[in-house]
């Protein structure tokens, strides 16, 4: 999920610690133990200010979450915010038991937390997440992206802010569709010719690379699917399933022919996700690939990619009559029904929301901002020009089932595609699944 | 204080800590397995033995349970074999038998993740070593999709944690080996018995329970298996590498399920108990037989 940063020399991964970094942390934390020797309260400059804590999953760039903090403490004198840091984004089981553990506590820590956009609505709906209908109103809501929006809201509330998000979307082989004349494909059926075709060129051994390993990745794959052919997964207000409906059966029926009937994906797909099915698109094997955003960095990268320049990206394909649709993900900001510091919470997660910290997130993390004006920001279309491209397919952005029990559905959701992406008898399946999830969210 | 205070107060800091550590856990796993209890529904109730007869209605679990037996089976099995075979030649003399038998070890200190994505590579199906080697052998024409067909998943898995065992197993049963008598052996060739009469007759049988000892080991930490299924497959395709460990992590961790989660997990428990009665009952009777 990590665009390219100024200086990260164009991989994703972890921190870039500079020496800059390492002596002020060294500092820092010679000053910490000296204080804690002679017993004096660390945090000296903390006197007379409201005392709030922020937990999130910790994201790396030129920076960390915990510098960000630091700039919100400097700011102003009224607020004081301790960073508490979860593990990365790559271990989001344990980021959610960690949110979950303390959540479930009822004291008011964290104050503040950012959260994976499929849990929000089971925080909402355990009452642990602030609605936050009070504090904003529709002129502050009309600048976030709508899909993400909608993600962010539980029960017809806002229970999250949006902060930043990254989505699915179809990356090309920009060099061969010229080559043959060809227009990026809008729709799954014109990819697939396309796909083919590349084949049967012998320009490509591929045509279309996905993932279909029993795991979240495969949910978000399949939403992508059945959202394009203007089908849903569950109803719009999460009671019961439409994924039995023939909208998402052709949908599932058409990632099943990618690979049985159109033969442009291998039967290898079912075992992938992100990674083994990046490599073989970087090594210019496929003609397309659906993929997050952190690909784009790699694939410009001469190191490891055989298909530097040759590469595009933009929305995914849609079925005739649908819509372009990409999952969304990202984290966004919660605060804590029971913080004994609203306003200053509100505060502190408004300044992290604001245009100025999203497009500072997006500058030194390479992650997404939710603020669809941020794209015309002429330093962000200098330094990222890549994330500037991508504001079409953020405006697709579509969330994952919004229901409090989205840990069940989406196990469920994983076994049921799964097969039928096996067995290939995918409306007997999707019937099945459709009675489970039932079960589940009614 | 009498005489007879003093063993046991002695003993009072090894049952604290076995009880802390052990029967604490289990006795807790079996109540919440009695409850309802959900973090994310914040309930805790006590709901008798309703998990229990949905656990046995439930297809998710008997999936995983037939996988895991399976695998325990299968893995044992296999692990015993090899591990016997390669036992009775590294017992015998030959030049750098030392230098063998240090390096036998090796796949079995491996960390389990790391033999995972190991395996993950040598199986890819696209540009894994087994299928180029099957294929240039000519023993496949088509390559095959290990990880991604429900046929292949679990056999694969299996081929896994054989490779990575069966040295432990060989290594107990050279111990086994080497607590036979020598005078047995060489008694029997004086008697003109061959090579495998000398292993059918005098090895096999003393060998036993130390085999089956090992057996017993190997297939309870068998019926464990995790980090291979959550590594490789995650469960999949179409749940066919699914296990009770997994699916278990699944509901405890995922879905924060705690009553249902520690309901599969005492299931679990029961099913390893039961499987653990088995094989010391032979076990018991092998040893009376031999001595």
């Amino acid at each position: 999920m990590t665009f390219k940063t100024p200086h990260s020399g164009g991989r994703p991964g972890p921190a870039h610690v500079t020496q800059l970094d390492r002596r002020a942390f060294l500092s820092t934390g010679a000053a910490g133990l000296g204080a804690a020797a002679l017993g004096l309260p660390t945090r000296a400059r903390a006197a007379g200010r409201k005392q709030i804590s922020f937990a999130s999953a910790a994201f790396f760039g030129n920076e960390s979450f915990g510098d960000l903090v630091n700039s919100f403490n400097e700011s102003q004198d009224r607020v004081m915010v301790d960073y508490i840091e979860l593990p990365p984004p790559s271990s989001s089981t344990e980021v959610y038991q960690g949110l979950v553990q303390q959540l479930a506590r009822g004291n008011g820590t964290p104050d503040v937390f950012s959260q994976d956009v499929i849990w929000i609505a089971g925080f909402a709906a355990a009452g642990w997440a602030l609605p936050l209908d009070e504090f904003v109103d529709a002129e502050m809501t009309s600048k976030y992206f709508e899909g993400t929006l909608s993600a962010c809201k539980w029960d017809g509330k806002l229970t999250a802010l949006p902060w930043f998000m990254d989505t699915g979307m179809m990356y090309y082989r920009k060099d061969l569709l010229d080559q043959y004349g060809e227009a990026v494909p809008e729709t799954w059926a014109e990819m697939a010719r396309i796909g083919k075709a590349a084949m049967e060129a012998g320009d490509t051994e591929f045509g279309f690379l996905w993932q279909g390993k029993q795991a979240e990745v495969l949910v978000c794959d399949a939403v992508e699917a059945i959202a394009s052919n203007s089908g849903a997964i569950l109803s719009d207000d999460g009671r019961s399933a439409r994924i039995g409906e023939s909208a998402a059966v052709e949908a599932i029926q058409f990632l099943y022919d990618t690979i049985n009937e159109m033969k442009i994906s291998p039967s290898d797909v079912l075992s992938w996700d992100e990674e083994p099915s990046r490599q073989p698109f970087t090594a210019g094997k496929s003609m397309f690939l659906r993929n997050w955003s952190y690909v784009w960095p790699i694939a410009q990268d001469p190191s490891v990619s055989e298909i530097v320049g040759k590469v595009g990206a933009g929305p995914l394909p849609h079925f005739d009559g649908g819509k372009s649709a990409s999952t969304l993900g990202g984290y966004q900001l919660g605060l804590n029904a029971n913080t004994k510091e609203r306003d200053a919470a509100w505060e502190f997660m408004s300044w992290m929301s604001a245009p100025e910290q999203q497009k500072r997130i997006a500058l030194n993390f390479g992650l997404g901002p939710s603020r669809p004006a941020l794209f015309d920001d002429a330093e962000l279309n200098e330094k990222q020009p890549f994330m500037a491209t991508l504001r079409p397919v953020f405006t697709g952005a579509t969330p994952r089932p919004v229901t409090p029990e989205y840990a069940k559905v989406t196990l469920a959701l994983q076994s049921g595609i799964s097969k039928a992406l096996v067995n290939g008898e995918v409306e007997k399946e999707m019937t099945a699944l459709s009675g489970q999830l039932d079960k589940i969210v009614g | 204080m009498p005489r007879w205070v003093w063993p046991w107060l002695l003993l009072l800091p090894t049952f604290l800590a076995i009880g802390a550590v052990a029967f604490w856990p289990i006795l807790e796993g079996l109540r919440l397995s009695l409850t309802n209890t959900s973090l994310i529904t914040r309930q805790s109730d006590f709901v008798g033995l309703e998990n229990y007869t949905g656990l046995l209605s439930d297809a998710r679990f008997w999936n995983a349970w037939g996988h895991t037996v399976w695998f325990t089976f299968a893995s044992t099995l296999l692990e015993t074999l090899i591990g016997l075979g390669m036992a009775l030649v590294l017992y015998e003399r030959f030049a750098c038998r030392g230098l063998v038998r240090a390096a036998m070890l090796v796949p079995w200190a491996m960390p389990t993740v790391v033999t995972s994505k190991m395996f993950g590579w040598l199986f890819d199906g696209q540009n894994g070593v087994v299928n180029w080697l099957l294929m240039n052998l000519g023993i496949i024409d088509a390559k095959i999709n290990w990880y991604g067909n429900p046929d292949t998943a679990l056999t694969t898995l299996i081929i896994a944690d054989v490779w990575k065992t069966a040295p432990f197993m060989a290594l107990l049963l050279l111990t086994g080996l080497q607590t036979i008598p020598k005078s047995l052996t060489e008694a029997a060739r004086m008697d003109g018995a061959r090579g495998w009469t000398v292993f059918w007759s005098i090895r096999l049988p003393l060998l036993m329970p130390t085999l089956l000892i090992a057996g017993l080991f190997r297939a309870l930490d068998a019926f464990r298996v995790f980090d291979l299924v959550y590594v490789l497959t995650g469960g999949g395709p179409a749940d066919s590498t699914e296990t009770l460990s997994t699916l278990a992590y699944k509901e405890l961790f995922s879905t924060l399920e705690f009553g249902y989660g520690s309901t599969v997990s005492t299931a679990m428990f029961i099913t390893e108990a039961i499987l653990a009665a088995i094989l010391c009952l032979w076990l018991v009777r092998t040893i009376r037989r031999v001595s």
